[in-house]
């Protein structure tokens, strides 16, 4: 009874494990959008097209996010130059409470407000952080939500995939 | 018994000329059939050549009746979604712009806002260098509609800009263009903002 029991639990959590790794976007091309950032230009996904591009949802209020944004960084600076770019996208009503994070953290990746919430729906963002991966011709290759420590590992392995192709 | 030799010999002697003529034409014939085969070799490699050849001109045609198709059904689309009688298409366009720098256009028709479009600075640099950009299209009903563009952006002296322009629609039958033009006006040092039907 408790073999099955174990198993029964088991198998729960690899749907889970599966649900949270698959997303109705992945195969698909990366919806577009432009929006205001933390330099106080505009950017927009689609000039990224022919870069590798992660997109990194997060929120001042989110704990995992705070832990996960350094580590985005170091990965950002490693690989910036050979063309992958990383953009930060804040959910916050108020972008000054981001502009206080993005400074105490010190990340130096742009980091683009979304108070209207209008590109977390276009993305299904329903968990914090949420980070998408983008292939050098504008598809969603990987969808990751939540953060735990050692998924920078499986971003590191993605990009570098990425970037090789 | 002489004469027996004699007859055996010249026998003999026929019976080698004999077989010298025959080795003599049966040489010949070789040569002949290697050609003939090499000319049956390269006539079916040309053929499949021209095969080959026809094979791509068909899969050329075929790719360009695809575009045409997709361009049709695009353009069918378009005319089931936005029928040309009620179609209203709204365009940004900028002359000069150097009293202003264009971050972002909202449209509002009858009091709704029906797009709102952030530019980015290489997209601000095509409209300088005379592109236009069709930020909106929608379907209209005939008759009167207000339409307010609200720019902002950054004006003379890197000042932050926020500037309204209101324009009553007359839509009648037929397909409308307007165009919302961001022009410079040199004795004011000001820039301006104006819409214009395309007629």
């Amino acid at each position: 009874m408790k073999i099955r029991k174990m198993l029964t639990g088991l198998a729960l959590t690899v749907v889970a494990a599966s649900s949270l790794a698959s997303s109705g976007l992945t195969g698909q091309p990366a919806p577009d959008f432009a929006l205001k950032s933390s330099t106080g230009e505009n950017l927009r996904l689609s000039e990224y097209r022919g870069d590798v591009v992660m997109i990194n949802f997060w929120a001042t209020w989110c704990g995992p996010c705070r832990q996960e944004m350094p580590l985005l960084d170091e990965l950002y600076t490693r690989y910036e130059r050979v063309g992958f770019n990383l953009l930060g996208v804040n959910i916050d009503d108020d972008s000054s409470r981001a502009m206080n994070m993005i400074h105490e953290l010190g990340v130096n990746f742009p980091v683009l407000f979304d108070a209207r919430k209008e590109v977390s729906k276009l993305y299904d963002v329903d968990a914090m952080p949420v980070t998408v991966l983008i292939d050098r011709e504008g598809n969603v290759r990987y969808v990751h939500q939540g953060y735990k420590p050692g998924y920078e590992e499986k971003y590191l392995d993605q990009v570098r995939s990425l970037l090789r192709e | 018994m002489t004469l027996v030799k004699t007859l055996g010999f010249v026998q003999a002697l026929v019976l080698i000329c004999g077989a010298a003529s025959i080795a003599q034409e049966s040489a010949p014939m070789d040569a002949d059939a290697a050609m003939a085969e090499a000319t049956t070799v390269a006539a079916a490699e040309s053929e499949s050549r021209d095969k080959f050849r026809a094979l791509d001109k068909d899969v050329q045609s075929l790719k360009k009746e695809v575009l045409d198709l997709n361009r049709d059904l695009f353009l069918l689309e378009e005319e089931l979604l936005f029928p040309a009688n009620s179609q209203v298409a709204f365009f940004i366009s900028m002359d000069v712009g150097e009293y202003f720098k264009l971050d972002s256009v909202s449209l509002k028709v009858d009091g709704k806002e029906v797009a709102n479009y952030l530019y980015t600075d290489r997209e601000v640099d095509a409209l300088l260098r005379g592109g236009v950009h069709r930020v909106h299209m929608a379907n209209l009903k005939t008759g009167e509609h207000e339409l307010i563009a609200i720019f902002t952006g950054q004006g003379p002296h890197t000042r932050d800009y926020r500037r309204g322009a209101t324009v009553q629609i007359d839509k009648g039958i037929g397909a409308k263009y307007l165009e919302l033009e961001i022009t410079d006006r040199v004795k004011k040092q000001q820039p301006e903002f104006e819409i214009r039907e395309w007629e």
